[in-house]
């Protein structure tokens, strides 16, 4: 879209405005939770959770607006890769939550989800004015799409991994009362670990299969070697992973405590490997700098 | 309309005096009646459970006339002289009876605090006092906004949360690991009467699967045909022990019958789904070291015990809370019950100004012959509407008022005589 000066001063206050609404709204929403964990009153819990849905009706809203006002979904800035994630993560919490009774699990989530939003608030204002590169075809956006839905599986059984740490070592410690008695059961969390691998593992699969078809489609543009790039390598790794978790805790392996170990072990890992090729300038596939 | 409670509790009365005033359920029926003549006009409702005896009254006149009569009435309908428990008795009029009420309801003046069983007992108080028409509006509006506030209280500030009795306890804490029993094995080694009482508990909440071992095959037998269960030889305890989820223990034996290797082994089988084994034994069944195997939770006696008074303390964390609810809804109950003295007065003015409206309206159509049936029609809403425009505001200011007034008669005469009503109205 094709804007005056003043038209894009105006929809680029818009969208700041928004996205720091929503990040706020994320910010809030995790210090209930962290009060409630304090002094438990299910209301602080019902705001939370109301505060998470507005900012997550928020950020929907500046990602919008940033692809209305550039005419091209902004999946390249580190700000609208971190929105999308904070999106997911945040509807899959809300999700979890409400289709597995578990609203205890919003003490755990909400501050985890309102770090995300801090960092992504923090990077925000080098990219939110920018214009994001355009992405090669439809099945790119799949790939981003679905890779991102992935992660933000991974990242809430991440979480949960944690919710089930707690639950098993205060059982073991003998201190049942207060957060405790508002988490779900062990074998509740472990049913819903594997539910959030059960999702996140053939959607990551998906994601690589998307990517590895481009990739085969469009040699040119990644060049010939492109299977060794090292974040195709780490995901591939990733993917095998997952897949031995999914699997072991599919045929009754792998469960409880090692269960949440490993997820959450596996979720460090990616993190901490995307984190490093970036610092290390190999984070990329470079699949927009010809467009 | 004057509100007062006349009772006695576990906090001031010993059993023995409880007893001999207690209303039996079949006796209630005609002790309400017998009660609504001792008062003369208005409601009364009785409460009677093991804890408590307390009778609520509203009627006309000052509270501690109530009171009286309420005395008499107890002296009289349970053939006990008055002497012999006045000492006892606790007095609360208007304000005080309803924040005590909901203090009742709520569990705060329980024996074990917060819990829920006196809210169902309340209520069937008031629906005993109902169904003999006992209870009058002020009653029936008492009852129910201690009920909605007894449930704001449990469901908001965990006075409920963690039970306070063993078997309880272990109930919970087998849910807090396999969140529902249904489908669930339950091993009980031995045969304390607290293991029965343990394994009672666990299959109210659903344990279906019951496997019961002892060192006497007969006893067994006799334990597995009383819980519908399977009786277990000893010497197959560690090979039926991969499938049992929870384990309850409570032997005899001098020391420990399963240690780490039985549960390492049966861990092996089970592919690490937790197992909850609970040592009511002593001296202990189980070696303490099983406590340090990964899915293996394992709570002897002392534990239930520490967990128990943990529950206690938190319960009593949350009065503070508890007392904040309860004294805003007193504030709310007492405001609308104030606000009830208002409502003759207002009936009045409605009347009144509409006696006006009738009398002006007909001398005004009666000069307008040419006007249609609909258009009087229409004459005749917008008349309606003008006065309940003009008496809305007044209305809700008077409630208020007189809510807020110590003596609301004066607000009342004042009013009475601006819309020229009669007094008594």
């Amino acid at each position: 879209m094709i804007l005056t000066r003043q038209a894009f001063i105006l929809v680029t206050i818009a969208t700041y405005i928004l996205f720091y609404l929503a990040s706020g709204a994320y910010a809030a929403a995790a210090a209930c939770a962290l009060v409630h964990l304090a002094r438990p009153a299910p209301q602080l819990l019902t705001w939370a959770h109301g505060l998470a849905l507005a900012g997550s009706g928020g950020i929907a809203a500046a990602f919008t607006v940033r692809w209305v006002h550039w005419g091209q979904l902004p999946l390249t800035t580190l700000t609208d890769t971190l929105s999308l994630f904070t999106l997911l993560a945040a509807l899959t919490m809300v999700l979890t939550t409400w289709t597995q009774c578990a609203r205890g699990l919003l003490t755990f989530y909400l501050p985890a989800l309102g770090l995300v939003a801090l960092i992504n608030a923090a990077a925000a204002p080098a990219y939110l004015h920018t214009e994001p590169m355009r992405l090669q075809g439809v099945l790119l956006f799949a790939h981003v799409g679905s890779a991102f839905l992935a992660y933000a599986l991974f990242f809430v059984a991440c979480v949960t991994s944690a919710a089930y740490v707690f639950q098993a070592e205060h059982l073991k410690r003998r201190q049942t009362t207060g957060l405790f008695q508002r988490l779900p059961s062990l074998e509740d969390l472990d049913r819903i670990l594997y539910r959030l691998i059960g999702v996140g593992y053939p959607l990551f699969v998906a994601t690589l299969l998307l990517g590895l078809f481009w990739a085969w489609a469009d040699r040119e543009l990644l060049g010939p070697r492109w299977w060794l790039a090292p974040k195709i390598l780490t995901a591939l790794l990733m993917a095998l992973f997952y897949g031995v978790t999914f699997h072991g805790r599919r045929f009754g392996f792998l469960r409880g405590r090692k269960l949440a170990y490993v997820v959450a072990a596996g979720f460090a890992v990616l993190l901490g490997a995307y984190v490093l090729l970036a610092l290390l300038g190999l984070r990329t596939h470079n699949f927009w700098e010809s467009a | 309309m004057s509100l007062a409670v006349v009772g006695l509790s576990h906090h001031t009365s010993p059993v023995e005096i409880r007893e001999r005033l207690h209303f039996p359920p079949e006796a209630l029926s005609s002790a309400l009646i017998q009660a609504r003549r001792w008062l003369g006009d208005g409601g009364v409702v009785i409460l009677s459970t093991c804890n408590r005896v307390e009778v609520y009254a509203s009627r006309p006149g000052p509270p501690q006339e109530t009171a009286e009569r309420i005395r008499g009435f107890l002296a009289e309908s349970r053939s006990v002289a008055e002497a012999e428990f006045a000492s006892q008795l606790y007095v609360r009029g208007d304000r005080e009876a309803v924040g005590h009420l909901f203090r009742v309801a709520a569990g705060l003046d329980s024996m074990i605090l917060g819990e829920a069983q006196i809210l169902g007992q309340v209520n069937d108080a008031y629906l005993a006092a109902q169904t003999e028409q006992a209870a009058d509006k002020t009653l029936s509006a008492l009852f129910q906004r201690a009920a909605k506030v007894a449930k704001e209280v449990r469901n908001t500030s965990g006075i409920s949360a963690g039970k306070v009795s063993i078997g309880s306890v272990a109930a919970d804490l087998a849910l807090s690991i396999f969140g529902g029993l249904a489908g669930k094995t339950v091993m009980v080694v031995g045969s304390g009467k607290m293991g029965e009482l343990t394994l009672t508990r666990l299959m109210d909440r659903g344990a279906a699967r019951v496997l019961l071992v002892n060192r006497s095959l007969d006893k067994a037998e006799e334990l597995a045909a009383r819980f519908s269960g399977q009786p277990v030889e000893f010497d197959e305890l560690a090979s039926a022990l991969p499938s049992a989820d929870i384990v309850i223990s409570s032997t005899a034996a001098p020391g420990y019958v399963l240690g780490p290797a039985h549960f390492q082994r049966a861990l092996r089988t089970r592919h690490g789904e937790p197992m909850f084994v609970i040592d009511i034994a002593v001296p202990r069944d189980v070696d303490p070291a099983v406590n340090a195997l990964d899915d293996v939770y394992l709570y002897d006696v002392d534990d239930l015990r520490e967990v128990t008074e943990a529950n206690i303390e938190e319960r009593r964390k949350a009065i503070a809370y508890c007392v904040e609810v309860i004294d805003a809804g007193v504030d709310q109950f007492w405001e609308w019950l104030q606000g009830l003295a208002a409502e003759p007065t207002i009936v009045s003015m409605s009347r009144e100004l509409n006696t006006i409206r009738e009398r002006e309206l007909a001398k005004t159509l009666a000069s307008l012959p040419e006007l249609s049936d609909k258009d009087r029609q229409e004459v005749d809403y917008l008349t309606k509407r003008i006065v309940n425009a003009i008496l809305q505001r007044p209305m809700t200011q008077l409630k208020r008022e007189v809510a807020a007034e110590e003596d609301p008669h004066t607000v009342l005469h004042l009013v009475k005589r601006l819309f020229g009503l009669k007094e008594g109205t």
